[in-house]
C-alpha cells in the first residue's frame, strides 16, 4: 500500500469516528434537553415506564381529558410499557391533572444546526 | 487488522471531535435550542422518536430545502445503514422474487416527481376537542423532488401474478417494546402509477437518514405514511394489509361525525389522498406590523387534485379577493401565492386563505373533526396588528 493511499485510508476512519461521536453526543444532548415532567406522586414512575422510549416532549404537549388519558395509557401498556397494574389509575390521575384538555399550550423548542447537515 | 497505532490515531481523532462538539452542542443548549445535525429553525415536538415540524415562514419556496423538511418518525430510526449491505427484498404474489442492492437501482431508468408530502396528522393540533397524538401545528408538510426508479418497473420484473391487489413496504425502523411494525399497504393500482417510486434521491441529493436512506417510497399526492422510508421488503398481497396502522390507525369515519364522537371502526376507510388545503407564511402571527402595506403569502397543496384558485380575506372571512399564484407548477407539487393589500387604517385585522382544487373541493370554514385528526384542512388564519 502507497503512503497516500494509507493516509487516505487514515482520514477516512477518522472521518467515520467524528461522525460517529458528533452523533453520539447530538443524541445524548437531544435526551438531556427534555423538558422535566411536573412534580407528583408517580413522577419518577412515570419517567422509567414512558421515557423509555419517549422524549418527555410527546406528553407535555398533549391537552386531554381523562377518558383519553385513559385510553392512551391502556395503549402503551399493551404496548410495552412496564406499568404496575397498581399504579395504572395513578398514572392516569397524573396525566390528567398536569395535562387536561383546558390547559394552553406550551411553546416548543426549535432545532440548531450550526455545524453540519444531514448526513446519512 | 487495525494496528495499536492505527487504533490510537483513530481514538484521538474521536476525542478531538469530542472536544470540538462539546462547546456546540452547550451553547445550544444554553439557547433552549436542539441541536439535530442537518436540521435548522425546526419545531421540536419529539426529539426521540424524532419529530419535527417546519414553522410557517419557511413555506416560502418551491422547493423545501431538506434543512427545513418536516420529519415523521413512528419508531427509532435504523440504528445502521450501510449502503453496501443494504437490500430490497421483493416478494409475495409475485412469479419471480428480487433481492435488488442500491446498485441495481441504480441501473433502472430514473424518474422524478416534485411532490408536497403531508404527514396526515398535520394540524392536529388545531382539532377540537382534542386528540392524541403528535401536536402537530401548520407545518408538518414540504415540497420535495424525489428521485428514483418507478416502483413500477420493480414490479413488472418481479412479475405481479394476478392474485396481487395490494403492496406493503416495511422499513428497517427499530421497533420498541411491543408495538406495532410500521407497516401499510397501497392498492396494486397507485403502486404501479408512473409516479409512484422507490426514491434514493430528493432535491438532488442522495436522501439522509432521516428521510429514509437509502431508499424509500414516494406515493405522490398521498399522506406521508404511504411513503414508506429506510424502505427494505415490497411484498404483493392478495388483499389490503392488515396491522395497527392500516386499521385501527390512519382510518377516516365513512360519515361525518359530531366533534368528540365515537367512531365504529368497521365504518371506516383508510386514509389516502391529501385534501385540499393552503397554509399562509407571511405575515407571521401576532407581530405588529409598521407598514400599512402588507405582503401576504404562503402554499397551497391538493394531493392529486390541482390547485385552481387560492383566496384572500382580509376583513375575518367578510369577504374575499383572489391571491396571485406563482408560475412553478407540476402535478402533485404545492402552489407558491400572493396578495399585496394595503391596510386602510391601524387596527386589528385577520387574514385568511382559502384553496379550491381542480375537483371543485374547497377548505372549509371549520374542517371535519375525527378521533386522530388526520386531514385537517380548515381556512388558514393569522392575526396582525397594523400601528398607526
Amino acid at each position: 500500500m502507497s503512503q497516500r493511499d494509507s493516509f487516505q485510508n487514515f482520514l477516512a476512519r477518522q472521518c467515520v469516528w467524528t461522525i460517529a461521536v458528533f452523533t453520539l453526543l447530538s443524541v445524548l444532548q437531544l435526551w438531556s434537553q427534555s423538558p422535566e415532567l411536573p412534580p407528583g406522586p408517580v413522577q419518577g414512575k412515570i419517567r422509567t415506564a414512558c421515557l423509555e422510549c419517549h422524549d418527555s416532549r410527546i406528553i407535555v404537549q398533549q391537552r386531554l381529558n381523562k377518558a383519553a388519558w385513559t385510553k392512551e395509557v391502556d395503549k402503551m401498556i399493551k404496548w410495552g410499557a412496564v406499568v404496575d397494574a397498581a399504579d395504572r389509575d395513578a398514572f392516569i390521575d397524573y396525566l390528567s391533572s398536569n395535562f387536561p384538555s383546558d390547559k394552553p399550550a406550551e411553546p416548543m423548542s426549535r432545532t440548531s444546526s450550526p455545524k453540519k447537515r444531514d448526513h446519512p | 487488522m487495525i494496528s495499536r497505532r492505527d487504533f490510537l490515531q483513530q481514538v484521538s481523532g474521536a476525542m478531538v471531535a469530542a472536544a470540538a462538539s462539546y462547546p456546540l452542542l452547550s451553547w445550544a443548549a444554553d439557547n433552549a435550542e436542539v441541536v439535530v445535525p442537518g436540521k435548522e429553525g425546526m419545531i421540536v415536538r419529539s426529539a426521540r422518536f424524532l419529530d419535527l415540524e417546519m414553522p410557517p415562514e419557511f413555506a416560502d419556496s418551491w422547493i423545501t430545502p431538506v434543512h427545513h423538511f418536516f420529519v415523521r418518525n413512528h419508531m427509532h430510526e435504523p440504528s445502521t445503514l450501510d449502503a453496501n449491505s443494504w437490500r430490497l427484498n421483493i416478494g409475495g404474489e409475485v412469479e419471480k422474487p428480487l433481492i435488488l442492492s442500491l446498485a441495481d437501482l441504480a441501473k433502472l431508468e430514473p424518474h422524478s416527481v416534485t411532490n408536497t408530502l403531508e404527514c396526515a396528522g398535520n394540524g392536529r393540533g388545531f382539532q377540537q376537542p382534542n386528540v392524541p397524538g403528535v401536536q402537530w401545528g401548520k407545518g408538518a408538510v414540504g415540497t420535495g423532488r424525489f428521485t428514483g426508479p418507478r416502483l413500477r418497473d420493480l414490479l413488472q420484473r418481479a412479475g405481479v401474478k394476478s392474485t396481487g391487489k395490494h403492496v406493503m413496504f416495511r422499513g428497517l425502523d427499530e421497533i420498541p417494546g411491543k408495538v406495532p411494525a410500521f407497516i401499510r399497504s397501497i392498492p396494486v393500482e397507485k403502486a404501479t402509477d408512473s409516479d409512484t417510486l422507490v426514491a434514493t434521491h430528493m432535491n438532488g441529493a442522495p436522501l439522509t437518514r432521516h428521510h429514509g436512506f437509502p431508499a424509500r417510497c414516494l406515493v405522490p399526492g398521498w399522506i406521508g405514511a404511504a411513503s414508506c422510508k429506510w424502505l427494505t421488503e415490497i411484498k404483493v398481497l392478495d388483499k389490503e394489509f392488515e396491522g395497527n396502522f392500516m386499521k385501527p390507525a390512519y382510518r377516516m369515519p365513512n360519515q361525518p361525525i359530531a366533534p368528540g364522537g365515537q367512531v365504529n371502526p368497521d365504518d371506516t376507510h383508510a386514509v389516502t389522498g391529501l385534501n385540499v388545503k393552503s397554509i399562509i407564511a407571511g405575515p407571521a402571527d401576532g407581530p405588529l406590523l409598521k407598514s400599512k402595506a402588507v405582503h401576504i403569502h404562503g402554499a397551497a397543496w391538493a394531493g392529486e387534485a390541482d390547485v385552481v384558485r387560492v383566496e384572500i380575506s382580509t376583513d375575518s372571512g367578510a369577504t374575499w379577493q383572489p391571491a396571485q399564484l406563482s408560475k412553478e407548477q407540476t402535478h402533485y407539487a404545492w402552489r407558491l401565492w400572493n396578495y399585496d393589500w394595503k391596510a386602510p387604517k391601524a387596527g386589528d385585522y385577520t387574514l385568511m386563505s382559502r384553496a379550491t382544487d381542480s375537483q371543485g373541493r374547497t377548505q372549509p370554514q371549520s374542517a371535519d373533526w375525527n378521533p386522530s385528526g388526520y386531514l385537517y384542512n380548515a381556512i388558514d388564519q393569522v392575526k396582525i396588528h397594523v400601528a398607526a
